[in-house]
């Protein structure tokens, strides 16, 4: 596997010390992260609740690999993070303090608003809904306008803003928070959606061009498979592939050309559908983007013994992945951990003077891999095959650990002879370094491209520009494919929780915005803060989505329990 | 296309069943959206400058290409050498 096969490191047993929680009570507990068995294993004690124990990965070698370290190899990250919003008022620490406090590592690069708790689907395992609430939460226009302004006014700014729910289509002013948004200076505009503005029949394709129009870039569709007996199991809604092919059309019919299919997974439900997300991605690539699969995350209270049946990790979804597409996409080669780029995007950003983006997330957070199909062979192969991305990441972690330094202290060598007179000098010379440095990383670059083509075009453009445009045509030829694993009460890590890059940001009644990290929000803060900020539910809204009808039959019952886990046939 | 699964009863696509026009549509898709930028008066593939270091880089390529096959066995060091000599200096 990669560069570890053979080393002392892949043969040591491996252990660490970290922070979690109790999944009871919350408190802050000791954690040891463990080998055992080929896999990864967390336990943790609590003095009042007793013992816990969770499986962090199926694979120790994936995992390992994920956390092997040399001197100039690494995928934990320091952050370059932007200066805290909040004191820290509770003593106990992270994950107590979110606003962000001062222990936060990372930036955010990913800053969601939860448009509305609304929504014409009731599933069983969603955080947010208001049949569960009983209020409605729904920031108005104006606090949706101070959330995106207080996050573009931070220094390091994140470029993309993400609304999600409820399903926050349902917004009759979805099209006028799009276009906010972009006013804000977003670079990328993406809604979260199971696709009903988009796939109603009357109007939705009227309404798709507006929201483009407006400025959405991109959908996260909510798809978890192509057969309709998947999306019994999940949402309790019979016929919903039809519903999920209106979305791709309107949005093809409306040139809308982004789209992510986010797939949840859970065990002997959706697993099984991996292949035929990725195959049926591949047939509607001019529309499709990348899938996101996300491991369900678990809540309430569960067995040791259902923990153990109930949790599927990244690397399960990986294995899952290399099986269904014959070995096409390998676990032995060809995923990386979202950190893998932060030196690329430090050194695009720097010599290209564009906003820097920060993926300087946890290693477990996520994984990704871009598949593209060889226009010589017509094969679909990983990325991967076209270069060779551990020489390439080496060379970029070695390039930025000598150059950083010019970003922080420009060249002043006039400056310092001549005084202000100097600047405009300084100014021609620097730029004439940035050239010569441009020069080296492109040249390095280059050698380690195995196959010429237009794919390689687009990428050469993303390492001269850092442009938007050289990004999302790249984006366009590929298809991305990341696994993506939240955090729950029982596999907490509080390493990864400050290393969060995908923030929530909150309007709060006192006129404060508070930006907190996605997996302390859903596992410690939500219910607080929406206690904080709900707004009583109406009979109108209570009656707007009677998911009792029409589509969704009684008869119907959800294999996903609350808890994140499978019903059991004597729970049904 | 789809199989039906004897045990799930479900539709299992299989990912060998690549239609013969993916590669063209994946492509066709790319060249869109530099159309689509193209037509912004500020974009970066309008650029002069851009364009001409993106063609040399693509000739480069495809040189460094044959040199590497030439290279056989020695390419790993002289890749090496290389990213050694990029980084002098620095």
């Amino acid at each position: 596997m990669y560069h570890i096969d053979g080393t002392d490191y892949l043969n040591t047993p491996y252990y660490k010390k970290t922070g979690s929680v109790c999944p009871d009570c919350l408190q802050v507990i000791t954690a040891e992260i463990y080998e055992e068995n080929d896999q990864i294993w967390m336990r943790k004690t609590c003095p009042d609740h007793g013992d816990f124990k969770d499986i962090l990965s199926s694979s120790a070698k994936y995992y390992k690999w994920t956390h092997y370290k040399t001197d100039d190899w690494s995928f934990e990250k320091d952050g370059e993070a932007n200066p805290p919003d909040c004191e820290v008022t509770d003593e106990r620490g992270c994950p107590y303090n979110c606003g962000l406090c001062p222990e936060h590592l990372s930036t955010c690069s990913l800053a969601l608003i939860d448009l509305t708790n609304r929504c014409n689907f009731n599933c069983n395992f969603c955080y947010a809904n208001i049949m569960k609430s009983g209020f409605l939460i729904e920031p108005s226009l104006e606090e949706i306008d101070r959330i995106m302004e207080f996050f573009r006014s931070k220094p390091i700014p994140p470029p993309a803003i993400m609304f999600t729910g409820g399903e926050p289509t349902v917004r009759k002013d979805f099209p006028e928070i799009c276009a906010l948004a972009k006013k804000h200076g977003f670079k990328e505009i993406i809604v979260a959606t199971n696709g009903y503005g988009f796939q109603r029949k009357n109007g939705g394709l009227e309404w798709t061009k507006k929201v483009y129009e407006a400025g959405l870039d991109t959908l996260y569709l909510q798809f978890d498979g192509i057969n309709d007996v998947t999306y019994e199991k999940t949402r309790g809604i019979k016929n919903l592939m039809a519903y999920k092919e209106r979305v791709i059309e309107n949005c093809r019919k409306a040139e809308l050309t982004s789209i992510v299919l986010v797939a949840t997974i859970a065990r002997g439900i959706t697993d099984i559908e991996i292949g035929n997300i990725i195959q049926y991605s591949i047939d509607n690539i001019d529309v499709v983007r990348g899938i996101t699969f996300q491991p369900v995350s678990l809540c309430g209270r569960i067995t040791a013994e259902d923990m153990q049946d109930l949790r599927i990790t990244n690397a399960d979804v990986i294995k899952e992945i290399d099986k269904q597409t014959g070995g096409k996409i390998s676990i032995e080669s060809a995923w990386y951990p979202l950190s893998t780029i932060v030196e690329w995007g430090r050194i695009i950003s720097f010599l290209a003077d564009v906003e820097p983006v920060e993926f300087t997330c946890h290693p477990d957070c996520g994984f990704s891999t871009y598949l593209v199909i060889d226009p010589e062979t017509k094969e679909m192969v990983s990325i991967m095959d076209y270069f060779d991305p551990l020489k390439i990441t080496t060379f970029a972690n070695k390039f930025w650990e000598k150059i950083k330094k010019k970003e922080k202290e420009p060249i002043k060598f006039f400056s310092s002879l001549l005084g202000d007179l100097g600047e405009t000098l300084d100014k021609g010379l620097n730029w004439v370094d940035k050239q010569q440095l441009k020069a080296r990383f492109l040249l390095a670059m280059l050698q380690h491209t195995k196959k010429p083509g237009k794919l390689m075009e687009m990428f050469s453009r993303i390492l001269i520009d850092g442009k938007w445009d050289s990004i999302s045509a790249f984006t366009h030829g590929t298809l991305l494919i990341s696994s993506m694993h939240f955090q729950d009460a029982y596999n907490f890590d509080i390493e990864r929780a400050k290393r969060c890059i995908v923030h929530f940001g909150v309007a709060m009644p006192d006129g404060d915005i508070k930006e907190i990290s996605f997996c302390t929000m859903n596992t410690f803060h939500r219910q607080d803060i929406e206690k904080q900020v709900a707004k009583k539910l109406t009979e109108k809204v209570k009656n707007e989505f009677n998911t009792t009808v029409g589509l969704r039959v009684d008869e119907i019952d959800q294999e996903i329990a609350h808890n994140g886990g499978t019903i059991k046939e004597d729970q049904f | 296309m789809a199989e039906i699964d004897p045990d799930t009863n479900l539709k299992i696509r299989k990912l060998t069943e690549l239609k013969p026009t993916a590669a063209e549509e994946y492509q066709e898709s790319m060249v869109n959206r530099v159309d689509y930028f193209s037509k912004q008066r500020d974009s970066t593939f309008n650029s002069f400058v851009e364009n001409t270091i993106v063609n040399s880089l693509k000739i480069l390529l495809d040189l460094k290409v044959k040199v590497d096959e030439m290279l056989g066995d020695n390419k790993e060091k002289v890749h090496d050498m290389i990213d050694k000599l990029l980084l002098l200096g620095l």
